[in-house]
């Protein structure tokens, strides 16, 4: 009986550490992408059966709690400014001058008209905290070799998910894929990372399309123009005044 | 002798009591006509106040619209949707609009409203928007402005001149905003269209919408409220996918279940009125026969055929069922056309009430040939029943007892 206990250690060296290796595979991807702050300029592209258009806009995230969108492009919507202060977010609208306060039960509806959320959005970064994290197996996706990693939500975080499968690249340490669902365990929207590309200090994919699974011909493409990671930014900056202000 | 013509000298062998008989038939169609004239009327005077202004009698709208009603689901103001709609007669106007909803917001204060891009002279036309005008003036064509209804007004806490903030969804589902100045202001007299009502030019709620050269419906006028079905059928096979062509019915279904709960109703007070009538006939009938008894005795013991009495009495009966139903028939159709022409207005509470519903206060007829059909068929059918007990009665004969009597 002695040995055996060793024994299985040996056998299945997973046993011990596996479910705090899955969490560090996360949160090493979600670093990659996010750093301590980044900058970047973001193009967008919304895909309906009738229509097309495209945005672009400036942001500005530092940490899980601080963002801050300024669209420059089409010129009907440039200047609108979306600011996200902890769990909090708010809309700037020039037009009418006006600072609106997007409440809680407007979380889950479209941003801009894209296939993201609100949401989305913001609580992107509570993938590391919020969620318990599972390696289910290694998958070869577009010849990388993955960590196929299932994400449960904690019972009482705030997150609108029943449930998120990601695919971590093994070599490089960023995701490739994600598909989201809803609590009943439905497909709901799928996102896949492409044109991985060297930004600067660290390699990561810059095009991401989001297509929800039960809309025929809707998707979103989000392209990283241009990105800089850990750049110094002031919480200040990240204001209400400020968003009054930026150009 | 043929057996119709002694009936119908029978009948006039004792006037009185063929007149009381006929009377009793005349009144009670007069009143059954009268009261499904006044409940049609007032069912139409209806669809003619709220769906005249709200919906119209028709629109052609983009077929997955009305589930959704989202500006995705808008379509292109093109000319072949025109060209596919002349040539119907029945159609006398057509009017744009882009409907949809928005935040209207003074201050602190925040209201949802529907925002509609009208062609102003033309929904003047059709809808007569103007008329609720209460303050400041109507939009004109190209007007920036913006006009809303009363109530929201007051709860906007703004007026005329003032400037507001509306935030909405735009058609590619993106945030619009704009601000607008107050031109006018309507007062309904429906409350529920006071509390949530806006109007702004097409071409202006188009810029706003970020939805250039698109509507969510064409409205149609059509000439007599009783083409609908007649226009909707000629435009179905005309309008192609995406098109269709709705009914107010489909628009306003809690309407069309009024009207039918209404109706409902009214079966049960016709149905006691039929009861009514048909006792009274039934009384007279019974009293004639009664009134007889020695005469029919006497007829049968001198070898008339019991089954020619019988006829002669249907007969009889049947005759003064028919003069009882086209004398009522002939002297209602002028007294409701009379009303027609002077409805009696409504006033105090019933008044108020009905104005409350943006329905006009008067009491309205209605000279639709149902009414007059159905008044005719159901109390002729009445007679007819009754007129099985003269007959029954002549069969069961007991010469020497009617002799005796």
């Amino acid at each position: 009986m002695k040995c055996i206990v060793p024994l299985l250690i040996l056998l299945f060296p997973w046993f011990s550490g596996f479910s705090q290796d899955a969490k560090q595979i996360v949160k090493r991807a979600d670093d990659l992408m996010q750093g301590s702050s980044n900058t970047s300029e973001i193009f967008m592209k919304i895909h309906r059966p009738k229509w097309e258009r495209s945005l672009r806009m400036k942001s500005w995230v530092k940490g899980d709690d601080y963002a801050l969108i300024y669209i420059t492009e089409p010129a009907r919507e440039k200047g609108q400014v979306f600011l996200k202060r902890k769990r909090e977010m708010w809309n700037w609208l020039p037009s009418i001058n006006r600072t609106i306060k997007i409440p809680p039960s407007m979380m889950m509806q479209s941003w801009m008209g894209s296939d993201l959320t609100n949401d989305d959005l913001i609580n992107q970064s509570s993938i590391v905290k919020d969620y318990e994290h599972n390696i289910l197996e290694k998958e070869i996706l577009d010849n990388e070799e993955c960590f196929k990693i299932e994400l449960i939500p904690h019972d009482q975080a705030p997150v609108v998910w029943g449930k998120i499968i990601t695919w971590i690249s093994v070599t490089d340490g960023y995701s490739l894929k994600n598909e989201y669902f809803d609590e009943d365990g439905y497909l709901v929207n799928t996102e896949i990372m492409s044109q991985v590309k060297n930004v600067g200090d660290r390699t990561i994919p810059t095009r991401f399309m989001v297509i929800p699974a039960n809309k025929k011909d809707y998707y979103t493409e989000m392209r990283f123009e241009q990105i800089s990671f850990n750049d110094p930014i002031d919480e200040g900056f990240f204001s209400l005044q400020n968003m009054k202000r930026i150009r | 002798m043929k057996t119709y013509k002694m009936a119908w000298r029978n009948l006039w062998r004792n006037r009185r009591r063929t007149l009381i008989t006929v009377s009793s038939i005349f009144f009670g169609v007069l009143m059954a006509t009268l009261m499904s004239s006044m409940q049609e009327g007032s069912y139409s005077n209806m669809i003619k106040n709220i769906v005249k202004f709200y919906s119209g009698y028709l629109q052609i709208q983009e077929e997955e619209y009305w589930d959704h009603r989202t500006l995705y689901y808008s379509f292109e103001e093109e000319d072949f949707l025109h060209k596919s709609l002349t040539g119907i007669d029945q159609i006398i106007m057509i009017t744009p609009r882009l409907e949809s909803f928005a935040l209207i917001s003074s201050g602190e204060i925040t209201q949802t409203s529907s925002v509609i891009g009208i062609d102003p002279q033309k929904e003047e036309q059709m809808t007569n928007l103007s008329r609720w005008i209460s303050r400041g003036d109507y939009l004109t064509t190209g007007s920036s402005n913006i006009i809303l209804a009363e109530k929201l007004a007051d709860n906007l806490n703004v007026d005329l001149k003032d400037t507001i903030a509306l935030l909405g969804q735009g058609y590619y589902g993106n945030t619009v905003a704009a601000e607008f100045i107050i031109s006018g202001i309507l007062k309904f007299p429906n409350p529920e269209l006071n509390k949530g009502f806006a109007y702004l030019d097409l071409n202006t709620a188009q810029t706003f919408y970020s939805s250039e050269g698109k509507l969510t419906s064409l409205a149609l006028m059509i000439e007599e409220y009783t083409d609908l079905n007649k226009v909707k059928r000629q435009l179905d096979t005309r309008l192609d996918s995406p098109y269709i062509a709705r009914t107010w019915k489909e628009m306003q279904p809690e309407m069309v279940q009024m009207i039918e709960s209404d109706r409902a109703g009214g079966v049960v007070m016709k149905a006691i009125l039929y009861i009514i009538i048909g006792f009274g006939i039934f009384g007279t009938i019974m009293m004639m026969v009664a009134e007889r008894k020695k005469e029919l005795g006497l007829m049968v013991a001198v070898g008339m055929q019991k089954f020619k009495l019988a006829s002669i009495l249907f007969q009889e009966t049947l005759f003064i069922g028919l003069i009882g139903v086209i004398s009522g028939i002939l002297i209602s159709i002028p007294l409701i056309y009379y009303f027609i022409q002077n409805p009696i207005p409504l006033t105090g509470k019933a008044a108020e009430a009905v104005i409350n519903m943006g329905i006009e206060p008067v009491l309205a007829f209605s000279l639709e040939a149902k009414v007059f059909l159905n008044q005719l068929i159901t109390v002729f059918l009445i007679t007819i029943l009754v007129a099985f007990y003269p007959v029954l009665n002549i069969l069961n004969i007991k010469v020497i007892k009617y002799l005796q009597d």
